[in-house]
Formats: structure tokens, sequence, C-alpha cells
């Protein structure tokens, strides 16, 4: 079976592997730690990482990287909590539509900025991710978003348990997160169109040779980012009920993180939102585990997450180059075993 | 004048600070109209307690008829600490008159402080002080330090009916004021044997971000089973603490008690998630705040201990030594208030 799959399947393989040793690791550390409760909390949390990995991955894959992606989450959350809470009655769709027309409106402006200002994204994105965050700070004016001020089908949406496996809960905003990355994951691997962010992202010249409109990729790519965000934002207010002008800080950095983590090149090109879903999850369960694991104090958690982080990407990436090494020489021992029989025939 | 004399004896006395009950009598009203320029510098903008205490600030400035400007400038949340150390240093290089800091930088923001001083900036901490102290030229105490901790102490023997499990969610490991109440609530429970069957078994951080602190808690009931409450001294992880609790349908065992706003906290303690949570009046402590500060940065004040003076509305304050910083100068506002489901639902209105 491994010297069918594909490389990227391959290294979806090795990120459950890794999944693996790092609940075995943590399971001999944390009492009572692997249980149905652990899939509870780690699931309902990677709800909301799981479409901002799934951002960042669209924007990854054309050689640029979205930082003001945080405060496009806390903005949509803030704005999309104003909203309901001045029209209690507002319907759903619209109102998961008015978070992501709002996401994806600054994802507008980072798309002009770096397609068609041929502005550098780090830089775009760095300058955006305080403006937005800075428009937030003025907008929320002192206020905050309580969950007091929002409908009951709000609140009780990402909770609400669909199914459930002994203990094991199967929760709707999950669901809806794996539904969305899914459906991303198809267009990626399936449609046309998307595949144009692949050849943008692995080479733009030959792509513009095949005619193929490196700007509007490119424009599309943080559009669309920008829309997840806003579903993110929805997904965030949902759960948390309570924003502040904090919200969301520092997801620019874990979704990088997380789609790095689940095997999407930084250079572009190349990588799966499934990947970076498992990036996520990934991401997530070390933290939350390290929370638990009485060893490591507060101020060291942030260095042993990272030290974690650099760890599952060297153990993923020498799993990788070892497979594919191993895969080229029985590929060899067959090709030379198939020229032997030849030879003799 | 006499009038606000009457309610500064009046205050001093409800106070109970009797050992400067003499030297109120003769505390110095401050005599308004004096130009300084003036900066409020919270923790970070966009947090309703922060511009609660400048709508106090605002109010104090009207009333002091101050013809300088009073600005309410902070540092983005993302960049708190090097942002209130450049305001800090912004601040001395335009020769404000006063800055009123509520400390997020722990002692990194000494030097810019010392540096703000030389220039004949006084610097006033309110909230959350400057650790060391130094730096500093009083720090306006909201309660007192060692008092919080009774009340917190108190508020879990209330909750826990004598006895159980309670863990700590804080704001960030690095937040003075947090840490000082944690300390003074440890000494407390360690200290009367009333509190002899209450264990604090954890102490996590939620970074004061809704998210974090939300899953610190759900972190907090997972690690300890036999955990019967969450005592989370900062507005965002009650909160938070409380909606994780209701949201797995906790409330029952894992209560949540700490410092809240009541307008955010109301649905809690009725429903009894949160049955008890204290705080006080922001706006006070940036009206009591911005007193000090007109008086030191107009030169009525030395900012010396023992010296009284009158903060308008509020009455009548001293400067005293700090008892949780020995050689540091404070004052000393209170009192705060316990919210129950008695007086909870008028206190958010």
């Amino acid at each position: 079976m491994l010297d069918r799959l594909s490389p990227q399947n391959l290294r979806i393989l090795a990120l459950f592997v890794v999944l693996g040793l790092v609940l075995a690791f943590f399971a001999t550390q944390v009492d009572n730690y692997f249980n149905a409760r652990l899939f509870n909390r780690i699931s309902a949390s990677v709800a909301i990482m799981a479409l901002i990995a799934t951002a960042q991955t669209l924007v990854i894959l054309t050689r640029n990287i979205d930082l003001s992606i945080g405060s496009v989450v806390g903005f949509t959350a803030f704005a999309t909590g104003a909203m309901v809470a001045a029209n209690p009655g507002i319907s759903p769709l619209l109102l998961v539509a008015y978070a992501m027309a709002v996401g994806a409106g600054f994802g507008v402006v980072n798309g002009l900025l770096v397609a068609y200002a041929r502005v550098p994204a780090i830089i775009v994105t760095l300058a955006t991710m305080a403006i937005f965050r800075s428009l937030l700070v003025e907008f929320a004016d002192g206020k905050s978003i309580t969950s007091q001020k929002l409908p009951a089908w709000l609140t009780d949406y990402p909770n609400t348990v669909l199914f459930s496996l002994a203990g094991v809960e199967f929760r709707a905003a999950f669901m809806t997160s794996v539904v969305v990355v899914a459906l991303v994951h198809l267009a990626l691997t399936r449609l046309r169109p998307a595949r144009k962010l692949y050849a943008v992202g692995s080479n733009p010249e030959a792509a513009e040779m095949a005619g193929i409109n490196q700007r509007a990729v490119v424009f599309t790519a943080f559009v669309l980012a920008g829309a997840l965000a806003g579903l993110g934002g929805f997904m965030f207010l949902a759960r948390f009920g309570n924003i502040t002008v904090v919200a969301g800080l520092g997801f620019e950095l874990k979704s990088v993180a997380a789609a790095v983590v689940g095997g999407v090149n930084i250079f572009g090109g190349s990588g799966t939102v499934a990947g970076a879903l498992i990036g996520a999850i990934l991401v997530d369960l070390i933290d939350t585990s390290l929370v638990r694991w009485p060893l490591v104090s507060e101020f060291w958690r942030e260095a042993v997450l990272g030290a974690l982080i650099l760890t599952a990407v060297a153990v993923d990436a020498i799993l990788m180059r070892r497979l594919i090494a191993w895969r080229l020489r029985r590929e060899k021992a067959r090709n030379a075993a198939r020229a032997a029989a030849e030879a003799q025939a | 004048m006499t009038h606000f004399k009457t309610l500064g004896l009046t205050a001093a006395l409800m106070l109970g600070t009797s050992g400067y009950a003499l030297a109120e009598s003769h505390a110095m009203t401050l005599e308004g109209g004096q130009a300084t320029n003036m900066v409020l510098l919270p923790k970070f903008l966009g947090i309703l307690v922060f511009d609660q205490a400048n709508e106090g600030a605002q109010e104090a400035h009207a009333e002091l008829a101050n013809p300088g400007a009073l600005l309410f400038v902070g540092p983005t949340p993302e960049n708190s600490v090097a942002g209130q150390i450049e305001i800090m240093t912004t601040a001395a290089t335009q020769g404000q008159g006063a800055v009123m800091l509520s400390n997020n930088a722990g002692d990194q923001i000494a030097p810019a402080a010392e540096a703000a001083q030389a220039a004949g900036v006084r610097v006033v901490t309110w909230d959350s002080p400057i650790p060391s102290g130094a730096g500093e030229d009083v720090f306006v105490a909201q309660v007192d330090f060692g008092s919080i901790g009774v009340v917190m102490a108190d508020m879990a023997h209330s909750i826990l009916g004598g006895a159980g499990e309670m863990a700590v969610l804080s704001a960030t490991p690095d937040a003075a004021n947090q840490n000082a109440w944690i300390a003074a609530m440890q000494e407390t429970l360690a200290s009367d044997p009333k509190y002899a069957d209450i264990s604090l078994v954890d102490i996590v951080y939620g970074d004061d971000q809704a998210e974090v602190s939300y899953n610190r808690a759900l972190a907090l009931v997972d690690s300890h089973p036999a955990l019967g409450l969450i005592m989370a001294p900062t507005t965002v992880g009650i909160q938070a603490a409380a909606k994780a609790m209701q949201d797995e349908g906790m409330c029952d065992q894992v209560k949540t008690s700490g410092l809240g706003l009541p307008s955010e906290m109301v649905s809690y303690t009725m429903n009894g998630c949160a049955p008890e949570f204290a705080l006080w009046d922001f706006r006070d402590l940036g009206y009591l705040t911005y007193y000090t500060a007109y008086g030191l940065a107009t030169g009525q004040l030395t900012g010396e201990i023992g010296e009284t003076f009158v903060a308008g509305r509020m009455g009548a304050f001293t400067i005293e030594e700090d008892p949780g910083r020995p050689g540091q100068k404070r004052i000393l506002m209170g009192p705060f208030t316990v919210y129950t489901s008695a007086n909870v639902e008028a206190a958010a209105q």
C-alpha cells in the first residue's frame, strides 16, 4: 500500500503517526488523559482553527501569507455579534452570509494590494493586521459583546451534539468545519479553476505562460481566505459569546503553524487543506495537553510548544524522506528485476 | 468647600483609616484651574473597565477646570507591553505633566518611567502598579490588595460550603495586580483554620483573552475531576469560565467566582453558574487617580507619606505606605461590592 499512495497522502499518513506518538506520550504523563472528553475538547476548539488554517492554506499555496487573519476573525466576530444584537430576529443564513461578506471585504483589501499593487504579502498583511485591529478598537468603542446579547440559537449551535459514540460527541461546530474543509479539499483536488492556485504557487512564470491570470488567482485566494476567516469569526462568536477587542489575537501565527505542520509548503505550490486540518488538530492537541502537563510551567509552555512543533515537523519530514527513498529503492529493484526478466526472455 | 471637607471626614471615618484621622481634618483641597497636560494610559484599548476609568478621569478633568489636555491613549492589544513603554517614553519627551498608568509591563516599564520622572513627569499608577515601585510616584489602589485575598477566600468558602477543591484562572502570568491578589488569597487560605478544608489545586492563565480563558477553564475541570470552584480575578476570565461551565452543563459541579462586571455576569449569577463575585467602581478609580495626578503635576501635592487631600465627590484620601510593597506609596480607594443574585440585576442596569 505504501508504494501506491501519492506523496500528499503519504504526508497525511505520516501526520497521523506523529499524532499517535503525541497522544501516547501525553497519556503516560497526564492523569486521566486519553478519554472521550479529550476528543470533545479538541474537536470543539479545532472547529474554529480548522477554518482559519484552511483560509491560510489557500493564500500560502499561491506563495503568499496572510498575517491579518487574526484581526479579520476578531473584527467579524465582533461585527457579527453587534449585528445580531441589534437585529435579534435575523435569519441564521443571513447572519453567516454577513460574517463571510465582512471577511471577504477585508480579503479584497489585502488582495488588491498584493495582486494588483504588487506589494509583498508579508508587508501588506503585517500592516493590515494592525489596521484591522485598530478598526476593531474604534468600532467596538470600549463595548464588548456578551453572550446575553446573543440569541439562544447562536450560542447553542456549536455545542449541539449531532450524534455521539461512547461519550465521543460530534458537535455541530466541528461537523460544520469538517464539511467545509472537505468541500475545499475536494475543490482543490478535483476542480480545474482551483488547480490554478497550485500552478501559480509552484511556478508563477509558467502559469502566466499557460494563460493563467496570475493576479486574478492571487486576488481570489485572498478574498476566499477572507470569507473563510469571516466564517471562522462567526464560529468564534457562537462558541465564546464574549467578544472583546483581543478576539482572535495570535490566530495568524497559529494558522501558519497549523498549515506548515500539516505539510503545506511555505514557499507555495504544494500542500492540502486536509493536511492543514490535521496540522490544526496536532497544534491544538499539543497546546491543550501542555496546559495539563504539570512538568511545564506557564512561562515555558510557549517555548515547549514551539519545540514540539519543530519536532513534529522534523519527524514528519524525516519520515517522508525515508518513505520516498524506500519507495525509490523498491521501484529501482522492481525495474531491475523486470529488466533482468526481459533480458532473459 | 466646607461641604467637601465634611464629605471628606465622613468618608475617612467610613474607610476606617483611624491612624490618619487627625491629619484628615487638615485635608487639602486642590485648587482647580491650573493647566497641566495629562495622559491616561490603560493596559490596552477597547476593554470596558478602562473606558469607565476614562469616564471618571474626564469627569474630574471637567470638575477641576484644567485648561490642559487629558489624553486617553493606550497600545493596541497585541502590542501592550512594548506599546506602554513607548507611550511612557513619548510622554516624557512631550513634557506631559503626569502619566496615569495601569501597568501591564511588569518591571520592564521601570526604566522608561524613571526617565519620565527625570524629565519632570509625575507617574501615578492605578489598577496595576509597577511591582518594584521604581519610577512610580504613588499607586492608587482600587482596594486593599490584602483584603481582595480575604474576599476571594470568603467567596470560595461560601460557595464550596467550607470544603472542596478550587483553582485559579488568572490573566497574564506577569500581571502585577492579579499576582498580588492571588498571593494574598493564598496567604489568607493558609493563615486561617476556617479555610483548612479548601485546597487550591492549580493556577492557570488565560491571557485575558476569551478563547484562551475558556479553554483553560475546560482544561482545569479535565485535570481535576473533584474541582468545585474556578476563581478568576479578571473580568475576562470569570466570564469565559462561567460560559465554559454553562456550555458543558457543569454548573452544578463547578462554580465560577472572582472579579467581574455585573452587566457581563448577570445571567450567570441568576442561573447559578457564578453565584458570587466582586468588583469595585472603575469610574471612581479613574476619578481619584485624576485628582491625585493633578495634585502632583501642579505641585499642590508633594507625594509624601501622610499627605491628605480631598478628591472631589469621593472625599479625603491619604498617601500611605503600601503594605504589599514595603517602601512604596499608595492611596487606597476601596471599598468593593460583592454581587449575588440579590443585587446583581440592579447593578447590571
